[in-house]
């Protein structure tokens, strides 16, 4: 399935954004078409190549562009077309005092990574030429809300939509009984339900997919460990499954005994520790060339 | 003499047709009641966010408000008066 999906995640401060663009360079280098895509709202793409990036795509050399998500957009665009939609099908009173409400809206949890998924989806489905697409991910609480949402949405769509079915139950009862025949007005909610577990039923797969791969980053210390170990259970329990796990900053050639014994069916990569910083597209390319050993010979997906 | 039987066996009609319109009502009463309440429980459910409760994931309830035009209204309504729910349970169950 085209394009592959890669993403990085991790605690906060592991690495992640480095370890997407070294990834993005070196694939780019392989002549893969790549995509980077920031969905971290801290967006440090742009400190790592030293130029600015928005939600329009950015040719950083033959084979990568860059691209930001801007999550304040995606969640002001959704807004309004819901307002707009809303306005056309209430009637003239009703649309008035909505006002109010809407403003309630624009705060509600949830917000956020649901922008980030209407984000995913629109990049997935626009970008479907590239080879490959690198999503850097925001720290883990947003990023572990990020892949529940679809989950979350298809239990609350299917308990609505039993809950539905069992109100029209009762009303054909009703209708039977006082004018002698079953009469059903056509119910647009459930329609509607039924039109979005379609959709969200897609999204669950696509994680999931073979063609998915998920890196875990984290650094040699205690507190990396534990978060590490956290994010393994909880996207267990949602049935994602972490394909690799980079341990970055590294200043040894041993791979710790508690994340050997944790991640014992993981493929384990080592990204050494750098002493100068890694930013721009030069010192990106370097750092490739100093540690050329870490790509080859591991995943195939990532050097071919 | 046909004419007054007739006339007769309108009347009688008129009243079957009338008794069996008020008996099937209150046949069907309890379910009516369970039905509006079945529904204001979905409304709440959906549509929670807006009166102060928990609600799933803020997405379903923005699809699905465009087509809960009705439900909206009756929620809020039932808000902002302060129904008395043990009442109307009461009433519709006959107890005085």
């Amino acid at each position: 399935m085209k394009p592959e999906l890669q993403f990085f995640i991790g605690k906060g401060g592991v690495g992640k954004s480095t370890m997407s663009a070294i990834t993005a360079v070196h694939l780019s280098r392989n002549s893969r078409d790549t995509l980077l895509v920031s969905l971290d709202p801290a967006h440090n793409q742009r400190d790592i190549f030293q130029q600015d990036f928005s939600e329009k795509p950015k040719k950083v050399d033959n084979h990568l562009a860059v691209k930001e998500v801007d999550t304040e957009y995606w969640i002001e665009k959704y807004l309004k077309e819901t307002e707009k939609t809303i306005k056309q099908t209430y009637s003239y009173e009703s649309a008035f005092n909505l006002q109010n409400y809407f403003n309630v809206l624009q705060f509600s949890p949830g917000l956020e990574e649901y922008a980030l998924l209407l984000a995913f989806e629109n990049i997935i489905r626009t970008f479907d030429d590239k080879d490959i697409i690198i999503f850097d991910m925001a720290p883990t609480a947003l990023t572990l809300r990020f892949f529940s949402l679809p989950f979350i949405t298809l239990i609350w769509l299917e308990e609505l939509l039993k809950l539905r079915e069992k109100i029209y139950a009762k009303k054909e009862i009703i209708s039977e009984i006082k004018i002698g025949r079953k009469e059903i007005q056509q119910d647009k909610v459930k329609a509607k339900l039924q039109i979005l577990i379609q959709e969200y039923g897609h999204l669950p797969d696509r994680f999931k997919s073979d063609a998915t791969q998920i890196n875990l980053v984290m650094n040699n210390d205690k507190l990396s460990f534990s978060e590490a170990f956290r994010i393994k259970k909880k996207l267990n329990d949602i049935g994602i499954q972490i394909d690799s796990v980079l341990i970055n900053k590294s200043q040894s050639k041993e791979v710790p005994d508690e994340v050997r014994n944790e991640f014992s069916h993981h493929k384990i990569t080592l990204f050494p520790f750098s002493p100068k910083s890694i930013l721009g597209y030069k010192a990106l390319n370097e750092y490739i060339d100093e540690n050329n050993g870490i790509f080859i010979g591991n995943s195939k997906r990532i050097t071919e | 003499m046909i004419s007054i039987l007739n006339t007769l066996k309108g009347k009688i009609v008129s009243v079957l047709k009338v008794t069996d319109e008020v008996m099937r009502s209150k046949a069907v009463e309890t379910i009516e009641y369970e039905v509006e309440e079945l529904d204001n429980i979905f409304a709440i459910l959906v549509l929670g966010t807006f009166i102060g409760i928990p609600s799933p994931p803020i997405h379903i309830t923005m699809e699905l408000l465009p087509e809960m035009e009705k439900e909206f209204e009756i929620m809020l309504e039932k808000v902002s008066t302060a129904h008395d729910p043990l009442g109307d349970l009461f009433s519709v169950l006959d107890i005085d």
